[in-house]
Protein backbone atom coordinates (compact mmCIF):
# COMPACT_ATOMS: atom_id res chain seq x y z
CA UNK A 1 0.00 0.00 0.00
CA UNK A 2 1.01 3.60 -0.35
CA UNK A 3 2.09 4.08 3.24
CA UNK A 4 4.66 1.27 2.95
CA UNK A 5 6.20 2.83 -0.12
CA UNK A 6 6.79 6.07 1.81
CA UNK A 7 5.67 8.19 -1.07
CA UNK A 8 8.58 10.57 -0.52
CA UNK A 9 9.38 13.24 -3.01
CA UNK A 10 6.78 12.15 -5.54
CA UNK A 11 5.36 15.66 -5.66
CA UNK A 12 8.68 16.85 -7.04
CA UNK A 13 8.03 15.03 -10.32
CA UNK A 14 6.53 18.17 -11.86
CA UNK A 15 6.92 16.77 -15.34
CA UNK A 16 4.43 14.00 -14.48
CA UNK A 17 1.90 16.29 -12.81
CA UNK A 18 2.01 18.87 -15.59
CA UNK A 19 1.53 16.12 -18.19
CA UNK A 20 -1.50 14.76 -16.32
CA UNK A 21 -2.92 18.26 -15.91
CA UNK A 22 -2.58 18.78 -19.66
CA UNK A 23 -4.17 15.39 -20.41
CA UNK A 24 -7.14 16.27 -18.18
CA UNK A 25 -7.58 19.64 -19.91
CA UNK A 26 -7.46 18.03 -23.36
CA UNK A 27 -9.71 15.10 -22.46
CA UNK A 28 -12.39 17.21 -20.75
CA UNK A 29 -12.30 19.77 -23.57
CA UNK A 30 -13.05 17.08 -26.14
CA UNK A 31 -16.06 16.05 -24.06
CA UNK A 32 -18.42 13.13 -24.29
CA UNK A 33 -19.43 11.44 -27.53
CA UNK A 34 -21.80 8.58 -28.16
CA UNK A 35 -22.76 6.51 -31.15
CA UNK A 36 -25.18 3.64 -31.70
CA UNK A 37 -24.19 0.12 -32.60
CA UNK A 38 -27.43 -1.62 -33.42
CA UNK A 39 -29.78 -1.07 -30.50
CA UNK A 40 -26.99 -0.32 -28.00
CA UNK A 41 -25.04 2.86 -27.36
CA UNK A 42 -21.26 3.11 -27.11
CA UNK A 43 -20.11 6.01 -24.93
CA UNK A 44 -16.77 7.73 -25.36
CA UNK A 45 -15.98 9.55 -22.12
CA UNK A 46 -13.08 11.90 -21.29
CA UNK A 47 -11.60 9.24 -19.00
CA UNK A 48 -11.18 6.92 -22.00
CA UNK A 49 -9.27 9.60 -23.92
CA UNK A 50 -7.21 10.19 -20.78
CA UNK A 51 -5.98 6.61 -20.49
CA UNK A 52 -5.16 6.43 -24.20
CA UNK A 53 -3.37 9.80 -24.26
CA UNK A 54 -1.49 8.71 -21.12
CA UNK A 55 -0.34 5.56 -22.86
CA UNK A 56 0.75 7.50 -25.94
CA UNK A 57 2.63 9.98 -23.75
CA UNK A 58 4.52 7.10 -22.11
CA UNK A 59 5.89 6.12 -25.51
CA UNK A 60 6.71 9.71 -26.44
CA UNK A 61 9.88 11.50 -25.24
CA UNK A 62 7.68 13.55 -22.85
CA UNK A 63 7.58 10.85 -20.18
CA UNK A 64 9.72 7.88 -19.34
CA UNK A 65 10.21 4.93 -17.04
CA UNK A 66 10.51 7.24 -14.03
CA UNK A 67 7.19 9.01 -14.62
CA UNK A 68 5.55 5.65 -15.17
CA UNK A 69 6.83 4.38 -11.81
CA UNK A 70 5.73 7.55 -10.05
CA UNK A 71 2.30 7.43 -11.67
CA UNK A 72 1.43 4.20 -9.88
CA UNK A 73 1.21 5.53 -6.28
CA UNK A 74 -0.56 8.62 -7.65
CA UNK A 75 -3.12 6.29 -9.17
CA UNK A 76 -3.65 4.77 -5.71
CA UNK A 77 -4.11 8.24 -4.22
CA UNK A 78 -6.59 9.16 -6.94
CA UNK A 79 -8.60 6.02 -6.24
CA UNK A 80 -8.53 6.99 -2.55
CA UNK A 81 -10.09 10.35 -3.43
CA UNK A 82 -12.63 8.58 -5.63
CA UNK A 83 -13.56 6.26 -2.75
CA UNK A 84 -13.99 9.25 -0.43
CA UNK A 85 -16.39 10.70 -3.01
CA UNK A 86 -18.20 7.37 -3.31
CA UNK A 87 -18.41 7.24 0.49
CA UNK A 88 -20.17 10.61 0.68
CA UNK A 89 -22.55 9.54 -2.09
CA UNK A 90 -23.37 6.30 -0.27
CA UNK A 91 -23.86 8.05 3.10
CA UNK A 92 -27.10 9.93 2.39
CA UNK A 93 -28.46 6.84 0.59
CA UNK A 94 -27.39 4.44 3.33
CA UNK A 95 -30.97 3.33 4.11
CA UNK A 96 -31.42 2.52 0.41
CA UNK A 97 -28.17 0.54 0.29
CA UNK A 98 -29.13 -1.45 3.35
CA UNK A 99 -32.48 -2.20 1.72
CA UNK A 100 -30.64 -3.52 -1.34
CA UNK A 101 -28.25 -5.55 0.84
CA UNK A 102 -29.43 -9.01 -0.28
CA UNK A 103 -28.94 -8.18 -3.96
CA UNK A 104 -25.52 -6.66 -3.25
CA UNK A 105 -24.34 -9.70 -1.33
CA UNK A 106 -25.67 -12.33 -3.72
CA UNK A 107 -24.38 -10.66 -6.89
CA UNK A 108 -20.86 -11.21 -5.56
CA UNK A 109 -21.41 -14.83 -6.60
CA UNK A 110 -21.84 -13.56 -10.15
CA UNK A 111 -18.05 -13.54 -10.34
CA UNK A 112 -18.41 -17.28 -10.82
CA UNK A 113 -19.98 -16.44 -14.20
CA UNK A 114 -16.45 -16.03 -15.46
CA UNK A 115 -15.82 -19.77 -14.90
CA UNK A 116 -18.96 -20.88 -16.70
CA UNK A 117 -18.42 -18.56 -19.67
CA UNK A 118 -14.65 -18.47 -20.06
CA UNK A 119 -13.44 -21.94 -19.00
CA UNK A 120 -15.21 -23.97 -21.73
CA UNK A 121 -13.99 -21.53 -24.39
CA UNK A 122 -10.45 -21.60 -23.01
CA UNK A 123 -10.40 -25.41 -23.25
CA UNK A 124 -11.93 -25.31 -26.71
CA UNK A 125 -9.08 -23.03 -27.77
CA UNK A 126 -6.66 -25.71 -26.62
CA UNK A 127 -5.45 -24.16 -23.36
CA UNK A 128 -4.65 -26.63 -20.58
CA UNK A 129 -3.83 -25.89 -16.93
CA UNK A 130 -3.30 -22.21 -17.81
CA UNK A 131 -7.07 -22.06 -18.13
CA UNK A 132 -7.52 -22.78 -14.41
CA UNK A 133 -5.47 -19.73 -13.47
CA UNK A 134 -7.10 -17.62 -16.14
CA UNK A 135 -10.74 -18.30 -15.42
CA UNK A 136 -11.08 -19.05 -11.68
CA UNK A 137 -11.69 -15.35 -10.92
CA UNK A 138 -11.35 -11.86 -12.38
CA UNK A 139 -7.62 -12.03 -11.57
CA UNK A 140 -7.15 -8.96 -9.40
CA UNK A 141 -4.34 -8.74 -6.83
CA UNK A 142 -5.81 -11.07 -4.14
CA UNK A 143 -6.58 -13.76 -6.73
CA UNK A 144 -3.09 -13.53 -8.22
CA UNK A 145 -1.74 -13.96 -4.71
CA UNK A 146 -3.88 -17.03 -4.16
CA UNK A 147 -2.72 -18.75 -7.37
CA UNK A 148 0.94 -17.89 -6.72
CA UNK A 149 0.57 -19.31 -3.24
CA UNK A 150 -1.09 -22.50 -4.42
CA UNK A 151 0.82 -23.23 -7.67
CA UNK A 152 3.86 -20.94 -7.77
CA UNK A 153 4.77 -18.17 -10.20
CA UNK A 154 6.31 -20.42 -12.86
CA UNK A 155 3.43 -22.90 -13.04
CA UNK A 156 1.02 -22.90 -15.99
CA UNK A 157 -1.72 -21.73 -13.58
CA UNK A 158 0.53 -18.85 -12.50
CA UNK A 159 1.18 -17.83 -16.11
CA UNK A 160 -2.55 -17.98 -16.80
CA UNK A 161 -3.56 -15.74 -13.91
CA UNK A 162 -0.78 -13.26 -14.73
CA UNK A 163 -1.93 -13.06 -18.36
CA UNK A 164 -5.47 -12.12 -17.35
CA UNK A 165 -4.10 -9.78 -14.68
CA UNK A 166 -2.00 -7.95 -17.28
CA UNK A 167 -4.93 -7.77 -19.68
CA UNK A 168 -7.14 -6.35 -16.92
CA UNK A 169 -4.50 -3.83 -15.87
CA UNK A 170 -3.86 -2.54 -19.37
CA UNK A 171 -7.20 -2.91 -21.03
CA UNK A 172 -9.73 -3.52 -18.21
CA UNK A 173 -10.91 0.05 -17.72
CA UNK A 174 -11.37 0.69 -21.44
CA UNK A 175 -13.10 -2.66 -21.91
CA UNK A 176 -15.46 -2.26 -18.94
CA UNK A 177 -16.21 1.36 -19.89
CA UNK A 178 -17.24 0.34 -23.38
CA UNK A 179 -19.27 -2.77 -22.55
CA UNK A 180 -21.07 -1.36 -19.48
CA UNK A 181 -22.86 1.44 -21.31
CA UNK A 182 -23.39 -0.75 -24.36
CA UNK A 183 -24.92 -3.72 -22.49
CA UNK A 184 -27.05 -1.47 -20.27
CA UNK A 185 -28.62 0.16 -23.32
CA UNK A 186 -28.81 -3.08 -25.31
CA UNK A 187 -30.25 -5.57 -22.81
CA UNK A 188 -33.48 -5.33 -20.81
CA UNK A 189 -31.56 -5.58 -17.52
CA UNK A 190 -31.91 -2.58 -15.20
CA UNK A 191 -29.01 -0.08 -14.92
CA UNK A 192 -28.99 -0.72 -11.13
CA UNK A 193 -28.11 -4.37 -11.80
CA UNK A 194 -25.20 -3.33 -14.01
CA UNK A 195 -24.19 -0.76 -11.37
CA UNK A 196 -23.82 -3.58 -8.83
CA UNK A 197 -21.96 -5.65 -11.41
CA UNK A 198 -19.48 -2.78 -11.94
CA UNK A 199 -17.87 -3.39 -8.57
CA UNK A 200 -15.53 -6.23 -9.42
CA UNK A 201 -12.72 -5.24 -7.08
CA UNK A 202 -10.72 -2.84 -9.23
CA UNK A 203 -11.03 0.89 -8.64
CA UNK A 204 -10.30 1.94 -12.21
CA UNK A 205 -12.56 -0.69 -13.80
CA UNK A 206 -15.37 0.22 -11.41
CA UNK A 207 -14.89 3.90 -12.20
CA UNK A 208 -14.96 3.26 -15.94
CA UNK A 209 -17.99 0.94 -15.86
CA UNK A 210 -20.11 3.03 -13.50
CA UNK A 211 -18.97 6.19 -15.29
CA UNK A 212 -20.31 4.98 -18.59
CA UNK A 213 -23.56 3.91 -16.89
CA UNK A 214 -23.93 7.45 -15.52
CA UNK A 215 -23.23 8.82 -18.99
CA UNK A 216 -26.07 6.68 -20.38
CA UNK A 217 -28.49 7.20 -17.46
CA UNK A 218 -27.65 10.58 -15.88
CA UNK A 219 -30.90 10.71 -13.86
CA UNK A 220 -29.87 7.67 -11.87
CA UNK A 221 -26.37 8.93 -11.06
CA UNK A 222 -26.46 8.78 -7.26
CA UNK A 223 -27.94 5.31 -6.96
CA UNK A 224 -25.64 3.94 -9.68
CA UNK A 225 -22.56 5.26 -7.88
CA UNK A 226 -23.81 4.09 -4.49
CA UNK A 227 -24.50 0.56 -5.72
CA UNK A 228 -21.25 0.32 -7.70
CA UNK A 229 -19.20 1.65 -4.80
CA UNK A 230 -20.81 -0.62 -2.22
CA UNK A 231 -20.40 -3.61 -4.51
CA UNK A 232 -16.74 -2.79 -5.11
CA UNK A 233 -16.12 -2.62 -1.37
CA UNK A 234 -17.80 -5.99 -0.94
CA UNK A 235 -15.72 -7.46 -3.78
CA UNK A 236 -12.53 -6.17 -2.19
CA UNK A 237 -13.41 -7.72 1.14
CA UNK A 238 -15.03 -10.99 0.00
CA UNK A 239 -13.38 -11.65 -3.38
CA UNK A 240 -10.50 -13.68 -2.00
CA UNK A 241 -12.79 -15.92 0.05
CA UNK A 242 -15.16 -16.54 -2.83
CA UNK A 243 -12.08 -17.60 -4.84
CA UNK A 244 -10.68 -19.89 -2.14
CA UNK A 245 -13.88 -21.64 -1.15
CA UNK A 246 -15.94 -21.64 -4.34
CA UNK A 247 -14.15 -20.26 -7.42
CA UNK A 248 -10.98 -22.33 -7.47
CA UNK A 249 -12.55 -25.67 -6.37
CA UNK A 250 -15.36 -25.21 -8.90
CA UNK A 251 -12.87 -24.42 -11.69
CA UNK A 252 -10.84 -27.53 -10.83
CA UNK A 253 -13.93 -29.70 -10.83
CA UNK A 254 -15.25 -28.37 -14.14
CA UNK A 255 -11.78 -28.64 -15.65
CA UNK A 256 -11.49 -32.33 -14.74
CA UNK A 257 -15.02 -33.05 -15.98
CA UNK A 258 -14.46 -31.38 -19.33
CA UNK A 259 -11.03 -32.86 -19.87
CA UNK A 260 -12.40 -36.35 -19.16
CA UNK A 261 -15.20 -35.86 -21.64
CA UNK A 262 -12.70 -34.79 -24.25
CA UNK A 263 -10.65 -37.89 -23.48
CA UNK A 264 -7.76 -35.84 -22.14
CA UNK A 265 -5.61 -36.90 -19.24
CA UNK A 266 -7.15 -34.70 -16.58
CA UNK A 267 -4.09 -33.21 -14.90
CA UNK A 268 -2.06 -32.86 -18.05
CA UNK B 1 4.29 9.45 10.09
CA UNK B 2 4.15 13.26 10.11
CA UNK B 3 6.34 13.28 7.03
CA UNK B 4 3.96 10.89 5.33
CA UNK B 5 0.90 12.99 6.18
CA UNK B 6 2.62 16.03 4.70
CA UNK B 7 3.53 14.12 1.55
CA UNK B 8 0.03 12.66 1.12
CA UNK B 9 -1.50 16.11 1.57
CA UNK B 10 0.69 17.68 -1.11
CA UNK B 11 -0.02 14.86 -3.56
CA UNK B 12 -3.76 14.93 -2.92
CA UNK B 13 -3.75 18.70 -3.49
CA UNK B 14 -1.87 18.28 -6.78
CA UNK B 15 -4.34 15.62 -7.87
CA UNK B 16 -7.23 17.80 -6.66
CA UNK B 17 -6.11 20.76 -8.77
CA UNK B 18 -6.17 18.67 -11.96
CA UNK B 19 -9.60 17.32 -11.00
CA UNK B 20 -10.97 20.81 -10.23
CA UNK B 21 -9.96 22.09 -13.68
CA UNK B 22 -11.49 19.02 -15.31
CA UNK B 23 -14.59 19.66 -13.20
CA UNK B 24 -14.72 23.18 -14.65
CA UNK B 25 -14.09 22.31 -18.31
CA UNK B 26 -16.18 19.14 -18.39
CA UNK B 27 -19.06 19.99 -16.07
CA UNK B 28 -19.08 23.80 -15.90
CA UNK B 29 -18.47 24.05 -12.15
CA UNK B 30 -16.12 26.94 -11.27
CA UNK B 31 -13.03 25.73 -9.37
CA UNK B 32 -13.65 28.06 -6.39
CA UNK B 33 -17.16 26.73 -6.01
CA UNK B 34 -15.85 23.15 -5.77
CA UNK B 35 -12.91 23.87 -3.45
CA UNK B 36 -14.79 23.24 -0.15
CA UNK B 37 -15.97 19.84 -1.41
CA UNK B 38 -12.49 18.90 -2.57
CA UNK B 39 -11.06 19.88 0.84
CA UNK B 40 -13.59 17.61 2.55
CA UNK B 41 -12.68 14.70 0.25
CA UNK B 42 -8.97 15.24 0.92
CA UNK B 43 -9.59 15.32 4.68
CA UNK B 44 -11.57 12.06 4.45
CA UNK B 45 -8.64 10.47 2.59
CA UNK B 46 -6.12 11.68 5.17
CA UNK B 47 -8.29 10.39 8.00
CA UNK B 48 -8.46 7.02 6.25
CA UNK B 49 -4.69 6.83 5.70
CA UNK B 50 -4.07 7.73 9.35
CA UNK B 51 -6.66 5.19 10.54
CA UNK B 52 -4.92 2.46 8.50
CA UNK B 53 -1.59 3.36 10.13
CA UNK B 54 -2.90 3.63 13.68
CA UNK B 55 -5.44 0.81 13.87
CA UNK B 56 -3.61 -2.53 14.11
CA UNK B 57 -5.94 -4.40 11.74
CA UNK B 58 -4.91 -5.63 8.30
CA UNK B 59 -7.56 -3.59 6.58
CA UNK B 60 -6.66 -1.59 3.46
CA UNK B 61 -6.71 2.20 3.79
CA UNK B 62 -9.21 2.51 0.91
CA UNK B 63 -11.76 0.63 3.02
CA UNK B 64 -11.30 3.06 5.93
CA UNK B 65 -11.63 5.97 3.52
CA UNK B 66 -14.92 4.71 2.10
CA UNK B 67 -16.28 3.98 5.59
CA UNK B 68 -15.28 7.41 6.92
CA UNK B 69 -16.85 8.98 3.82
CA UNK B 70 -20.08 7.15 4.57
CA UNK B 71 -19.99 8.07 8.27
CA UNK B 72 -19.59 11.82 7.68
CA UNK B 73 -22.55 11.90 5.29
CA UNK B 74 -25.27 9.65 6.72
CA UNK B 75 -28.61 11.37 7.29
CA UNK B 76 -28.05 10.89 11.04
CA UNK B 77 -24.69 12.73 11.13
CA UNK B 78 -24.87 16.37 12.25
CA UNK B 79 -23.80 18.71 9.45
CA UNK B 80 -24.07 16.02 6.81
CA UNK B 81 -26.22 18.31 4.65
CA UNK B 82 -23.18 20.58 4.15
CA UNK B 83 -20.95 17.62 3.33
CA UNK B 84 -23.42 16.46 0.69
CA UNK B 85 -23.89 19.97 -0.73
CA UNK B 86 -20.17 20.80 -0.96
CA UNK B 87 -18.94 17.45 -2.22
CA UNK B 88 -21.82 17.48 -4.70
CA UNK B 89 -19.89 20.23 -6.52
CA UNK B 90 -17.10 17.73 -7.32
CA UNK B 91 -18.31 15.49 -10.13
CA UNK B 92 -17.38 11.81 -9.89
CA UNK B 93 -16.34 11.71 -13.54
CA UNK B 94 -14.03 14.69 -12.97
CA UNK B 95 -12.11 12.50 -10.50
CA UNK B 96 -11.93 9.50 -12.81
CA UNK B 97 -10.29 11.44 -15.68
CA UNK B 98 -7.01 12.24 -13.85
CA UNK B 99 -7.02 8.72 -12.32
CA UNK B 100 -7.06 7.17 -15.77
CA UNK B 101 -4.51 9.69 -17.06
CA UNK B 102 -2.06 8.50 -14.39
CA UNK B 103 -3.16 4.93 -15.15
CA UNK B 104 -2.34 5.34 -18.85
CA UNK B 105 1.20 6.47 -18.03
CA UNK B 106 1.60 3.74 -15.39
CA UNK B 107 0.45 0.87 -17.63
CA UNK B 108 2.88 1.90 -20.35
CA UNK B 109 5.48 -0.21 -18.57
CA UNK B 110 3.25 -3.30 -18.79
CA UNK B 111 2.71 -2.77 -22.51
CA UNK B 112 5.61 -5.03 -23.52
CA UNK B 113 4.10 -7.89 -21.47
CA UNK B 114 0.69 -7.10 -22.91
CA UNK B 115 1.95 -7.22 -26.49
CA UNK B 116 3.34 -10.70 -25.84
CA UNK B 117 -0.05 -12.16 -24.91
CA UNK B 118 -1.40 -14.42 -27.63
CA UNK B 119 -4.78 -13.98 -29.27
CA UNK B 120 -6.23 -16.89 -27.26
CA UNK B 121 -5.37 -15.08 -24.06
CA UNK B 122 -7.11 -11.93 -25.29
CA UNK B 123 -10.27 -13.88 -26.11
CA UNK B 124 -10.33 -15.71 -22.77
CA UNK B 125 -9.45 -12.60 -20.72
CA UNK B 126 -12.26 -10.63 -22.40
CA UNK B 127 -14.67 -13.45 -21.58
CA UNK B 128 -13.47 -13.45 -17.96
CA UNK B 129 -14.43 -9.79 -17.55
CA UNK B 130 -17.62 -10.18 -19.58
CA UNK B 131 -18.61 -13.32 -17.63
CA UNK B 132 -18.32 -11.76 -14.21
CA UNK B 133 -20.05 -8.56 -15.33
CA UNK B 134 -23.04 -10.33 -16.86
CA UNK B 135 -23.15 -12.97 -14.11
CA UNK B 136 -23.31 -10.35 -11.38
CA UNK B 137 -25.84 -8.24 -13.27
CA UNK B 138 -28.16 -11.23 -13.79
CA UNK B 139 -28.12 -12.20 -10.11
CA UNK B 140 -28.60 -8.56 -9.04
CA UNK B 141 -31.53 -8.22 -11.48
CA UNK B 142 -33.29 -11.30 -10.10
CA UNK B 143 -32.82 -10.34 -6.43
CA UNK B 144 -33.73 -6.68 -6.98
CA UNK B 145 -36.91 -7.78 -8.75
CA UNK B 146 -37.82 -10.24 -6.00
CA UNK B 147 -37.29 -7.45 -3.47
CA UNK B 148 -39.42 -5.12 -5.57
CA UNK B 149 -36.68 -2.45 -5.75
CA UNK B 150 -36.78 -2.27 -9.55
Amino acid sequence: MLSREKANGLWKDWRLHVIVFAIVIIAESIGQFEFSVGPGVVLLLPMLYAIIIGLVVFFSPLAGEEQSKHAEPLLVLGVALLLAKIGVIIGPDLPEIIAAGPALLLQELGNLGTILVALPIALMLGLKREAVGMTHSVAREPNVGLIMDRFGINSPEGRGVMAVYIFGTVFGAVFMGLIAGFLATLTPLHPYSFAMASGIGSGSMMAAASGSLIGAFPDMENTIVAFAGASNLLSLSTGLYVSIFIGLPLTEKLYRMMEKRRGGGGDA
Amino acid sequence: MLNNIQEWTILLVIFGISALFGNWLGYGIMPLQAVPGMIILILVCLAGFIAAEVIPLRFPSVAYIAIIGILVSTPWTPGSAYVAEWTGQVELLALTTPILAYAGIAIGRSWADFAKLGWRTLVVASLVLLGTFIGSALIAEVVLRIQGII
